[in-house]
């Protein structure tokens, strides 16, 4: 009869230790970063190097991935409202939607895809090779040479990303909404001013430096703790794949209450 | 001097269990002992790679653990390591990853043609063709030009010490017999002080100076060659025995 209630503890108890040993070593990761940016031990070339890759690189899958998400909501939109509201609100819902929420939220998840998993991946694959350790034999500070330019590169990468994707969606839903319920780019355009706030801009601005800083560290603090081989690889991979986009959802959740009151 | 005082680690069951060892001044020392015995995590507790659960360490009088954490960098400079799988860094040229041998201030300090030279030399120094691969990519370099290349690395700073993570490891016996020979040369001419990590029990006793076994998390033996040949302690013998019958295999395989 005690030994279930004895293993629960435990296992409440370790996933506390885990979740306190996680938050310290993100904070010292940040903290870390700060330090090199402050000393100025980060290279602008490797600053430039992760700034194409997460960047320039992204934008083809940003661009499908905003377009798509644009036509969907104005589709849905139209499907919902055509009955029952003035046909300009399409434009108010598109607009909102595409930056309060679809643009930084989807990009951000774009992004855990295709630039934390790969540096989740790189750096695990260096530490079981060894070359953290040759760095630091070296006396070389692998978080200014690896984790700083990816983590300063995240958090000046993903507004301009969200910038891009908002630019997309929005389009994309005004003219899917001409082509499905024939909804005019004038009065499209009217639905979204009528109930603008320049605030929700930087809400969703604000969301996506957010989710900036996160992808990067979270993916650097992932790799740096593999161990093992291949397999060691590939299962911190998922891990900090599963642990960005919760990170992600429940930062996201967290906006509205602090920021849209 | 490297002098390693009661090291304790630990990882999930216990590795080390309070090791004492000295390596003298300019002294070939190899340390065996079967796999997963800590052999590299000793080692790698000289330059803090690897943090022990207690004990220290002291580099010609400097304490890696109890003094100020200036220690470590000035110890980081007298030493070269030689990892067991080359550890290059994948993104950079043959070119970069040796010169990333040298202290920053000293890279600062040299001019572009003066830093070539250096990579330049090193590189003969281990009998690599500069002019061959100074430009490949670790990915496009054969296993024993890796481990050369690695070597290089860690001898282009002139190190007073050189550690050596089973340099040998993954070779056939014909690059194993090459690479030995080069670490022989190397700790001769550079007049380094070295401490070898191997599985090549012949190589280590027909190189050094004095030998070491590790067991159970301890120091099973430390003397000379000879005396670890000649010693009388059955787990000694059997570790030698094995060692010698593998060694037998190797040769009848090439």
């Amino acid at each position: 009869m005690i030994r279930p209630v004895e293993g629960w503890f435990a296992k409440v108890g370790r996933s506390y230790r885990v979740t306190l040993e996680h938050a310290g070593a993100l904070g010292m990761l940040s903290w870390d970063t700060l330090v090199s940016i402050a000393t100025l031990k980060v290279r602008l070339k490797d600053i430039l190097t992760q700034l194409h890759i997460m960047g320039v690189q992204s934008l083809p899958i940003v661009f499908v991935t905003a377009t798509l998400a644009g036509i969907v909501t104005s589709q849905q939109g139209g499907y919902q409202l055509i009955s029952s509201s003035p046909q300009y609100i399409l434009g108010t819902l598109v607009v909102q939607s595409v930056v309060l929420e679809l643009a930084p939220l989807l990009t951000a998840i774009v992004l855990v895809g295709r630039i934390g998993a790969r540096i989740t991946a790189e750096l695990g694959t260096m530490v079981v090779s060894e070359q953290i350790d040759a760095f630091k034999s070296l006396g070389r500070d692998p978080i200014s040479i690896i984790a700083a330019p990816r983590i300063i590169a995240g958090v000046l990468t993903m507004p301009l990303l969200v910038g891009f994707a908002n630019v997309i969606g929005i389009n994309a839903g005004m003219l899917m909404a001409d082509f499905d319920i024939g909804l005019g780019r004038e009065t499209f355009l009217y639905g979204a001013r009528l109930n603008w706030h320049s605030w929700d801009l930087f809400y969703g601005f604000a969301k996506s430096v957010v989710f900036g800083l996160f992808i990067p560290v979270i993916s650097v603090h992932m790799g740096l703790r593999t161990r093992g081989g291949a397999e060691g690889v590939g299962l911190q991979t998922t891990k900090a794949v599963m642990f960005m986009i919760l990170s992600i959802l429940v930062i996201d959740a967290l906006f509205p209450p602090l920021l849209l009151q | 001097m490297i002098s390693y005082k009661n090291i304790h680690k630990a990882f999930d069951i216990p590795v080390l269990t309070g090791v004492d060892l000295t390596v003298e001044t300019g002294e070939m020392f190899a340390l065996f002992g079967p796999s997963g015995t800590g052999k590299s995590v000793l080692m790698k507790t000289t330059l803090s790679l690897v943090v022990p659960d207690l004990g220290d360490v002291e580099v010609d009088g400097l304490s890696v653990y109890e003094g100020p954490s200036s220690n470590l960098e000035k110890i980081r400079r007298k030493i070269g390591y030689v990892f067991q799988h080359a550890a290059l860094f994948d993104s950079l040229n043959v070119y970069e990853n040796v010169s990333m041998g040298l202290p920053e201030d000293e890279i600062s300090r040299l001019t572009t043609a003066e830093l070539s030279r250096r990579v330049w030399e090193t590189l003969e120094i281990v009998n690599l063709e500069p002019r061959e691969i100074l430009s490949k990519l670790p990915s496009e370099l054969s296993g024993g030009m890796k481990k050369r290349v690695g070597i290089a690395r860690a001898i282009v700073g002139r190190p007073e010490i050189l550690l050596w993570d089973e340099p040998t490891t993954g070779l056939d016996p014909i690059n194993t017999a090459a690479v030995e020979r080069l670490i022989k040369r190397l700790s001769t001419e550079l007049e380094v002080t070295s401490l070898l990590v191997t599985h090549d029990v012949e190589g280590g006793l027909q190189m050094c100076d004095r030998v070491a076994m590790l067991s159970g998390g301890t120091l099973r033996f430390v003397g000379t060659p000879q005396e670890f040949k000649d010693s009388p302690d059955t787990v000694v013998r059997a570790f030698v025995d094995r060692a010698a019958a593998i060694a037998a295999l190797d040769m009848a395989v090439v």
